[in-house]
């Protein structure tokens, strides 16, 4: 035993060694090894990655690691996405942008997950760094086509920009023409997300200038007959997303386009397809043999055509499709696409009553069976049965990310009417690997048991009109040991289970709950008790004060942080603190 | 350099052999072409002419022992040869660094003493290999690690969090707003003490989590020392009923201490190093997973019936509060989505 081994270890060979160790997890756990890892560490990481943008404050981050190249940040709960948190709750990335920008002159990556960013920011960006490559900015809002334009003209060595479903006021097309004419470096652009039209001419002159394009989703509001010349200028290109996929039915446009299609050998995902014309859709058959990921949750065409369509994509990998494809389609796709890892089928027409196409759980039953590769699945329906998941869950224990939506709440088995407890129980207790899970349906605190018991690997956990009491809650905070974030709406979970399990809450990134029975008098306390967390009240109706302590409280975010509150709650934001709620005004 | 050049610059150079000195002091001869193909011991021949004989053997560096220099000159051996395919290179690199990992240590560093930069790229992706995945405690094991971090600096104070003129701000506005409460609470002395004996089992459920505020320094430190923690509990669980009793007397007391801890928290926030994704990666020093296994069977049951306690009486009047969240959420059942319709599929 030589105790002093690793101190023969000259600085520059660990940190040679932690440089093929690129893993978050992994670099938390050398940096808690001992004190000179922990100081090599720090200065040799690269990437950080930010789940919560309000757990950490940006100095300490800056502070901590010196040398950073790349940060990915996440910002609003992901109940945001269902309209569930008003309007200027927070979760703003101007104080990070500010603080890299003198931290970090070399930063190259920024990546956004639901974060308010203005175009102050964007400016910022693009002034700052002077070899920014990367801004992939997911479900955020707040900026213009202006800032757009200011990264546009600032940043030459720009390799992606990618807006992904974020709102942007879109003020002019022209933000495009900022890129100058001797930009060359594009590797991947993704504007799908964009209202209005961008000047066409400049983005065909764009593509077809950088060679090494390889992703470009374009947006609707782009002609099918443009579409042909685009891909003329860039037959490298791997991933594309189409705009509006309709035109009046002219021939020369379609076989414009299937040439065009044909010389982009080296396609493996489409997007996009927004009021498809099915005539135009074999024009994309001779590469549908290489496509790997499809999506056409946007196409809004029937399941013969989907199935034409998807039938020769034997190769494909991931397909997110509208409820059209029907259980026929899915059950094609069972038996034509061998090699499908992640399905997502979203539902045509959400707000009808009445189920509008021929979709059932019978069609996921027979994805499961086909595809033994599936892993990922996201699956809108309006019945499903206990035999059904439990049929699922038999075939695919390799399932690690399981969201059924049955679109009406609290739906029972349609087969025998008891609740879907047994059945999502079969799911966590067969798929050991489990690591997403969101449940709808009937569903009794029996089913948390099930979770509680079986969901080891569990780390993310939707809930919504389901269970019967506080034991349901108790059994999920009390039984999955990787649970990371929890969101639940609509339960009757109220204090118990909560307050027993508060020690929990600082393991996990986070908790939302809202319309469930937690009492104001309640956060108060774990407020009190719990410093490590923010625990944050979010009530439009006013001061929690003014109501008893034995009243719900609207909405409840609880996250664990070291930087302590948050210096930009809104009005309707309150954090527990004490015996009271502290809001500085 | 060529055969030739050697022959001109010193034709002792040109002798098959070299004298090599390990750190053990034992002097060996081995062949130069293949003891050249370390840039150190390259250097030493050509810049200062050792080598050429025993006299004048070439100190290696303190981390080449007689055994690492043997191994790695098996290593320049093999790789010297210039026809051997890629894939013969690789399949004796990834059986020449299955060795155990004190070796493997003891071997990047002698590598790297040497400048051998190929053998320390392989012997440093064998150490990253196995490095990933494990725990810092099982790190320390490997390595041979002392566990120096103190509690205190994985809990690592913010710096001069005070100087930040908002912090600064916020202090005083919440010592006046904690003035202002500490008022309210006095006139309403007896509603406080009323609240104090309905919250009395829930202090019960929280008294095993809270076994710090036991602490006077405060709930901070105390809460992430895993160990003491741990230690806490089973102490705490063999003399539960005691320690029940004793807390419903401290509830006051409590609160009390908490205030005036709650300035400290305030002004010199410290923070863990949390696990994965939110902060920057780093495990949390407890793992909350094993409290309930801690927890005193007597103790459990007594929450489960409190919990199903509790549950009952909620069932009770749950029709009342069912109907009250159906009315309500009527026009929110089916927003599950988005406003416009759109669901979104990156959700």
């Amino acid at each position: 035993m030589r105790p002093k081994l690793a101190y023969s270890f000259p600085e520059e060979v660990l940190e040679h060694v932690f440089s093929f160790i690129e893993c978050d997890k992994d670099r938390g756990s050398i940096s808690l090894v001992c004190k000179s890892w922990y100081e090599i560490e720090r200065w040799c990481r690269r990437r950080v990655f930010v789940g919560n943008c309000y757990a950490v404050s940006p100095a300490t981050v800056v502070n901590r690691f010196p040398k950073v190249r790349s940060i990915t940040i996440k910002g609003k709960p992901h109940f945001a996405d269902f309209n569930l948190v008003p309007e200027g709750w927070g979760a703003y990335v101007g104080p990070w942008i500010k603080a890299m920008a003198a931290a970090y002159p070399w930063l190259q990556e920024i990546r956004l997950k639901r974060m308010v960013v203005t175009d102050e920011c964007l400016e910022l960006i693009a002034k700052s760094f002077k070899n920014f490559g990367v801004l992939v900015l997911t479900s955020c809002e707040g900026f213009t086509t202006d800032g757009l334009a200011a990264i546009a003209a600032h940043c030459r060595n720009l390799r992606e920009l990618e807006l992904r479903e974020s709102e942007v006021e879109d003020i002019c097309g022209h933000w495009l023409s900022h890129f100058p004419d001797s930009y060359t470096s594009l590797v991947s652009l993704n504007i799908s997300c964009l209202g209005n039209e961008v000047n066409l001419s400049a983005l065909e002159r764009l593509v077809s200038r950088c060679p090494n394009l390889q992703t470009l989703r374009l947006n609707r509001a782009v002609p099918l007959d443009k579409l042909a010349n685009l891909l003329r200028g860039a037959p490298q290109l791997v991933e594309l997303g189409t705009g509006a996929y309709t035109s009046e039915m002219r021939p020369e446009v379609f076989s414009n386009l299937a040439e065009a299609f044909a010389g982009c050998r080296q396609l493996k995902s489409l997007s996009g397809f927004w009021d498809v014309l099915p005539s135009y859709l074999p024009a994309v058959y001779p590469i549908c043999s290489n496509l790997t990921s499809l999506n056409m949750s946007y196409a809004t065409i029937q399941s013969p055509d989907l199935i034409k369509l998807v039938s020769q994509c034997e190769n494909l990998q991931r397909l997110w499709v509208l409820d059209y494809i029907e259980d026929a389609g899915l059950e094609v796709i069972a038996a034509s696409c061998k090699d499908l890892r992640e399905l997502r089928v979203f539902p045509s027409d959400p707000f009808g009553l009445e189920p509008n196409v021929a979709l059932t759980e019978q069609g996921l039953v027979s994805v499961s069976e086909g595809c033994s590769k599936l892993q990922s699945v996201l699956y809108f329906c309006r019945q499903m049965s206990n035999v059904a998941l439990l049929t699922i869950a038999r075939n695919r224990p390799n399932m690690t990310r399981f969201r059924l939506c049955i679109i009406e709440p609290q739906v029972p088995d349609y087969l025998t009417q008891d609740p879907l407890d047994a059945g999502f129980g079969a799911i966590v207790e067969h798929c050991k690997d489990l690591r997403r899970l969101s449940l709808s349906g009937l569903l009794t605190d029996r089913v948390f048991e099930y979770i509680g018991t079986y969901g080891k690997k569990l780390e993310m956990l939707s809930v919504a009109f389901a269970g019967d009491s506080d034991l349901g809650l108790h059994h999920v905070l009390s039984g999955c040991d990787n649970l990371r974030k929890l969101e639940i709406r609509d339960c009757p979970f109220g204090d118990k289970a909560l307050l027993a399990n508060a020690a929990k809450l600082e393991t996990m990134r986070s908790l939302w709950m809202s319309s469930c029975l937690v009492s104001y008098g309640a956060c108060k306390l774990l407020g009190q008790k719990m410093p490590m967390l923010n625990v944050e009240v979010i009530d439009e109706r006013g001061p929690p004060d003014s109501r008893p302590d034995s009243s719900p409280v609207e909405k409840l975010y609880i996250y664990r942080t070291v930087s302590g509150p948050r210096l930009d709650m809104p009005g309707y934001v309150w954090r527990m603190e004490g015996d009271s709620a502290l809001r500085i005004s | 350099m060529s055969e030739t050049d050697l022959a001109v610059i010193k034709p002792e150079m040109m002798k098959p052999y070299v004298w090599l000195q390990t750190s053990d002091d034992s002097i060996q001869q081995v062949e130069q072409e293949i003891a050249m193909f370390c840039p150190l011991i390259c250097q030493e021949i050509i810049q200062k002419g050792m080598g050429s004989s025993k006299n004048c053997a070439i100190c290696l560096p303190q981390q080449v022992s007689p055994a690492m220099l043997s191994l790695i000159l098996d290593y320049c051996r093999f790789h010297q040869v210039p026809g051997r395919s890629n894939k013969e290179r690789k399949s004796y690199d990834e059986k020449f660094v299955r060795i155990d990992t004190e070796r493997l240590c003891e071997l990047t560093s002698a590598a790297d003493s040497l400048q051998l930069k190929p053998l320390v790229d392989l012997t440093s992706r064998a150490l990253a290999r196995i490095i990933e995945g494990k725990t810092p405690e099982e790190i320390r094991d490997i390595f041979h690690l002392p566990d120096d971090l103190t509690e205190e600096e994985k809990l690592e104070p913010l710096r001069n969090i005070t100087a930040d003129p908002r912090i600064r701000l916020l202090n005083r506005l919440y010592a006046k707003k904690r003035k202002e409460l500490k008022e309210r609470e006095r006139l309403k002395n007896v509603e406080v003490e009323e609240e104090h004996v309905d919250d009395r089992s829930v202090d019960d459920l929280l008294s095993f989590i809270n076994g710090n505020d036991g602490d006077p320094k405060g709930v901070k430190t105390s809460k992430n020392k895993k160990k003491n923690r741990r230690k806490k509990e089973q102490q705490k669980n063999s003399s539960l009923k005691e320690a029940s009793e004793l807390n419903k007397k401290e509830v006051n007391g409590h609160d009390i201490r908490h205030q005036s801890s709650e300035a400290e928290i305030i002004s010199e926030t410290s923070y863990l190093h949390y696990a994965e994704d939110d902060a920057f990666t780093s495990k949390p020093e407890f793992d909350d997973g094993d409290i309930d296994d801690e927890i005193d069977p007597a103790l459990k049951e007594k929450i489960d019936r409190e919990v199903e306690d509790f549950a009952r009486r909620l069932n009770s009047d749950w029709p009342e509060r069912m109907q009250e969240l159906l009315s309500s959420g009527q026009e929110r059942k089916t927003v599950l989505f988005t406003a416009d319709g759109f669901i979104r599929r990156h959700a």
